[in-house]
């Protein structure tokens, strides 16, 4: 044994040696570097399964995006088919209240021409009728006087244009 | 001139050169003991205790850088302590998934003890960095090797009047080496021999209970059952020595090897076998730490039983 070098102190010192080793490297090394790696596990875990939450919700977010759209759409189109249901009520009322007015100006219109014309028929009658007694009244007083004809018919004339 | 050709002028040239080296300078002989020598003369301190004591602090320091300021994101020191760790304990969870959390401290610090401890011996001035000691080397299993090349080539380097043509020790003389690889002391081997098997006991306890004894001392089996507990018993104890030797030979037979090689040749020719010698070390560590699970499984095994009892029926 003394040839191989083997005694009892320095065995005991090995072994002390390497348990006090052991006992060290496990609170400072094992211990520490193993919690490290199961945490980090554990996180993956958790972070793997949180991107599939995130995903679902997304999922879900979008469906119910996608849905809020096409409900939007629906009631755009509604009240864009409302709104052309109401334009076009409100149009036709505007032509046929314009079509009225119409009417009724040229209703007026026609009246009025008409009461014009026969104003102007009767004043037409009137003058005639004054220039008839004029020129009768003319004629007879010139006859009366025996003057001539041609101071008359001058006369007569001279005394339209004027009125006109 | 092709990279080939230089490569090979450049072996040639460091043969060369190491052989006019060696023959210019005389060598006493080298030192090889079997056993680790007591320095500073302190007894039973031993240059393999100093430099387990330089393991022991290179990897408790280690052990702190990596985890002073751990990291959620790992870089650095951290990371490759994490790798390593990671590594052991997946490599060992694949051999016995079971008892490998429980076991992991000391298969780990095997390992890691181990490791570093081989590859001590391959630091260079490990083994020739030392004291002279008059006398030959120590223990009666010391090698004792004569430089074959002495006096072939007077050295032009030592002609002076009354000095010695070597360097280092002179004949008659051996260095007391001042570096030794931890595992090259068979008291680290059988230590950790020793270690190895109590935990492997421990554990086939703690898995069996008493029963664990039925193993070796088994009574229900017949003769033949009995027999082959006594076997089993034997080859238990066998443990000891085969976990002793295996690494202190590998180890002390590495350095050896080196030793002889750098004595023949110093330049070149110990390469390759510095080479094989970091993964003799690596080997090494990772069969001690291996061996230890795998037994620690074959101990925690509930198979004894049934097995004898069919055995014993049979004959």
């Amino acid at each position: 044994m003394e040839a191989l070098g083997l005694n009892l102190p320095k065995l005991i010192y090995q072994i002390i040696n390497f348990v006090l080793l052991m006992v060290i490297l496990y609170a400072l090394l094992y211990q520490r570097v193993l919690a490290m790696l199961a945490e980090r596990r554990q996180r993956i875990e958790q972070s793997l399964k949180d991107a599939e939450q995130v995903k679902l919700q997304l999922a879900n977010a979008r469906r119910d995006y996608d849905a809020e759209i096409a409900k939007a759409r629906q009631e755009a189109a509604t009240i864009v088919a409302q709104a052309q249901e109401r334009a076009r009520a409100q149009e036709a009322e505007i032509v046929a209240q314009a079509r009225r007015e119409a009417e009724r100006v040229r209703d007026e219109a026609r009246t009025q021409a008409v009461q014009e014309r026969e104003q102007l028929l009767r004043e037409a009658k009137d003058q005639i009728a004054e220039l008839v007694t004029l020129t009768a009244s003319r004629v007879l007083d010139a006859e009366l006087k025996a003057s001539g004809h041609d101071k008359l018919i001058a006369e007569s004339l001279s005394a339209l244009g004027r009125r006109n | 001139m092709s990279s080939r050709n230089r490569n090979i002028l450049i072996v040639v040239g460091a043969i060369i050169a190491g052989i006019a080296a060696r023959l210019l300078f005389p060598m006493g002989q080298p030192a090889i003991s079997v056993k680790a020598e007591e320095i500073f003369g302190i007894p039973n301190f031993t240059n393999s205790m100093l430099v387990l004591i330089l393991v022991d602090i290179f990897l408790i320091v280690v052990a702190f850088l990596a985890t002073r300021n751990m990291q959620m994101v790992p870089k650095g020191i951290q990371n490759f302590m994490e790798w390593v760790i990671e590594m052991m304990f997946n490599f060992f969870s694949s051999i016995n998934k079971k008892w490998t959390p429980a076991a992991f401290p000391l298969l780990a610090t095997i390992f890691l003890m181990v490791l570093v401890s081989n590859w001590t011996g391959l630091i260079p001035g490990f083994g020739s960095i030392g004291f002279c000691h008059a006398g030959e080397t120590h223990g009666s299993l010391a090698l004792n090797v004569q430089d074959p090349y002495a006096g072939l080539v007077p050295s032009p380097f030592a002609a002076a009047e009354g000095e010695s043509k070597y360097l280092g020790c002179q004949p008659g003389e051996s260095l007391v080496a001042l570096f030794r690889a931890p595992t090259a002391d068979l008291n680290l081997t059988l230590a950790l021999a020793l270690i190895a098997v109590f935990a492997i006991e421990y554990f086939g306890f703690r898995a069996l209970g008493v029963g664990y004894l039925g193993k070796f001392f088994n009574l229900k089996g017949g003769p033949v059952g009995f027999i082959v507990g006594i076997f089993e018993f034997i080859s238990e104890i066998a443990r000891i020595p085969a976990f002793m030797f295996r690494l202190f030979g590998n180890i002390f037979a590495g350095e050896v090897l080196l030793i002889v090689m750098i004595f023949l040749l110093p330049l070149a020719l110990p390469i390759p076998f510095y080479i094989f010698e970091v993964f003799v070390g690596f080997i090494q560590a990772f069969i001690f730490s291996v061996l230890t699970i795998a037994f620690i499984g074959l101990a925690t095994e509930h198979h004894g039983d049934d097995h004898s009892h069919a055995e014993g029926a049979h004959h």
